[in-house]
């Protein structure tokens, strides 16, 4: 794991040629210019991807938490964890992206950053959860009473999270997509926006494969240092 | 030779009994709760004056008290055996599931009893008229199911953490968002009336199924907590 093969290689540079081509077709290619949105509509390619990688990184950290509790390898925590810091970093970013955009298109005249729309509160809750996380296992010194304890948590969060998707949605009007009238993607949808919007999903999941990859190995080669008798 | 089921349920049960008298010994858990929901509510009483409160805010404001109060009180009930030093003795004598049960009654009936409280100093100090009592009975009943199902399962993991006071909460809030939106929605629907049992529906099946799902998560996990 401490050296990367040829296909990690390969693949990492796929991701970052990828990404650099949905970043510059996200700002260069024309889109259509609907009442309101503008050009704003070019956040579609930002801040929904990260949405969706926040929840596979969720996915991701739970999977590991899970693989930790039955087989007790170091490794899987290192995974569980780092899935799970990079996955709030995304979290963080999908809802900057979200206030600014909402605040600068449907709320212009009313200055109102906060509106108490499901989905936000949602990324919310799950950053919320993200940092009790680290907060717990931040309160335990032992490395393998840390790791347990924090599995059990990641698992039992990951149980309580879907109610949200279920109550929320009745609870609260929604500007997202998925609301009634409000279809994900309508006719006046560019065809070429679907094009870079879903080349922009799978590029900012990569990305996020990349950062936890490279941010397990840190671990390991950090832990292996720690190893090394000072001489 | 007992079934295994009755061995099971005898076993719970004396966990449960034992909190039970421990309590009753000392009254430490009751009587912080008693004192922390009167004193709460004053406060709100204090902050809020004579300006009437509609009854979403109260419902709100009701559920708030109930879950602070929960989070600090059943923090203890296993921080209390690790710092007796009874939990090595608990684990060679019950199987985790056992513990888990007791625990989960004793705090069920404590959150009960703390609601309960909670209700009534309300109806007092602020004025709340309860035009639906057996909505409200019902709502609190499921609620506290599933805050009791989650707050045993947290406070044995902060037990075996190293900072034990202040952690709860942190841990416990975002996981009963979906709880206190369901739970805030039927007591609103309970103290305006009107509504019946009908639109409180939706409300009350997902506490239940909130309560079901929990309670079973934290039995498959409690083991990897309670066992080293």
């Amino acid at each position: 794991m401490a050296t990367p093969g040829k296909t990690y290689k390969r693949l990492r540079n796929i991701v970052l040629a990828w990404l650099t081509l949905v970043v510059l077709g996200g700002f260069l290619l024309d889109i259509p210019r609907i009442n309101i949105l503008e050009h704003t509509a070019r956040n579609l390619y930002f801040h929904v991807p990260m949405w969706f990688t926040m929840m596979a990184a969720f996915f991701v950290s739970a999977w590991h938490s899970a693989r930790y509790l039955s087989s007790l390898d170091r490794v899987r925590d290192t995974r569980a964890l780092e899935a799970a810091r990079v996955g709030a970093i995304f979290g963080i970013l999908g809802l900057v992206t979200g206030i600014v955009w909402a605040r600068f298109t449907w709320y212009v005249g009313q200055g109102i950053w906060w509106n108490f729309d499901p989905k936000q509160t949602m990324a919310a809750v799950q950053l919320l959860i993200y940092g009790a996380y680290f907060t717990l296992r931040a309160s335990v010194e032992e490395p393998e009473k840390r790791a347990r304890i924090a599995a059990v948590y990641n698992l039992f969060a990951a149980a309580c999270v879907p109610f949200l998707l279920y109550v929320l949605p009745r609870q609260m009007e929604s500007l997202h997509p998925g609301a009634e009238g409000n279809p994900a993607f309508s006719d006046i949808t560019h065809p070429i926006m679907r094009v870079v919007f879903y080349a922009a999903v799978i590029g900012f999941i990569g990305l996020f494969w990349v950062l936890y990859t490279q941010r397990v190995r840190l671990a390991a080669l950090n832990e292996r240092a720690d190893d090394i008798p000072e001489s | 030779m007992k079934q295994p089921f009755t061995a099971w349920l005898a076993g719970a049960w004396a966990v449960f009994e034992k909190d039970l008298r421990l309590e009753l010994r000392s009254r430490y858990a009751v009587g912080m709760l008693l004192m922390f929901v009167p004193a709460s509510i004053l406060l709100i009483l204090f902050a809020t004056g004579q300006e009437p409160l509609s009854p979403r805010i109260q419902s709100g404001l009701l559920w708030i008290v109930i879950l602070f109060a929960a989070s600090i009180g059943l923090g203890r009930s296993f921080v209390s055996e690790e710092d007796r030093g009874t939990v090595l003795l608990l684990r060679l004598h019950t199987r985790a599931s056992m513990v888990y049960a007791g625990k989960l009654l004793f705090n069920f009936l404590l959150i009960l009893l703390l609601e309960t409280v909670a209700v009534f100093t309300m109806i007092v100090l602020l004025n709340i008229q309860v035009a639906h009592s057996g909505l409200l009975a019902s709502t609190i009943l499921l609620g506290s199911l599933g805050l009791a199902g989650a707050t045993t399962l947290l406070a044995a993991l902060i037990a075996r953490a190293a900072t034990r006071g202040p952690l709860l909460p942190v841990l416990l809030f975002p996981l009963l968002v979906p709880l206190l939106i369901s739970v805030v929605a039927a007591t609103r629907h309970a103290l305006e009336g009107g509504f019946g049992w009908g639109a409180s529906g939706e409300a009350l099946t997902t506490l239940a199924a909130f309560a079901g799902v929990v309670i079973t998560a934290a039995v498959l996990l409690f083991d990897f907590v309670w066992n080293d």
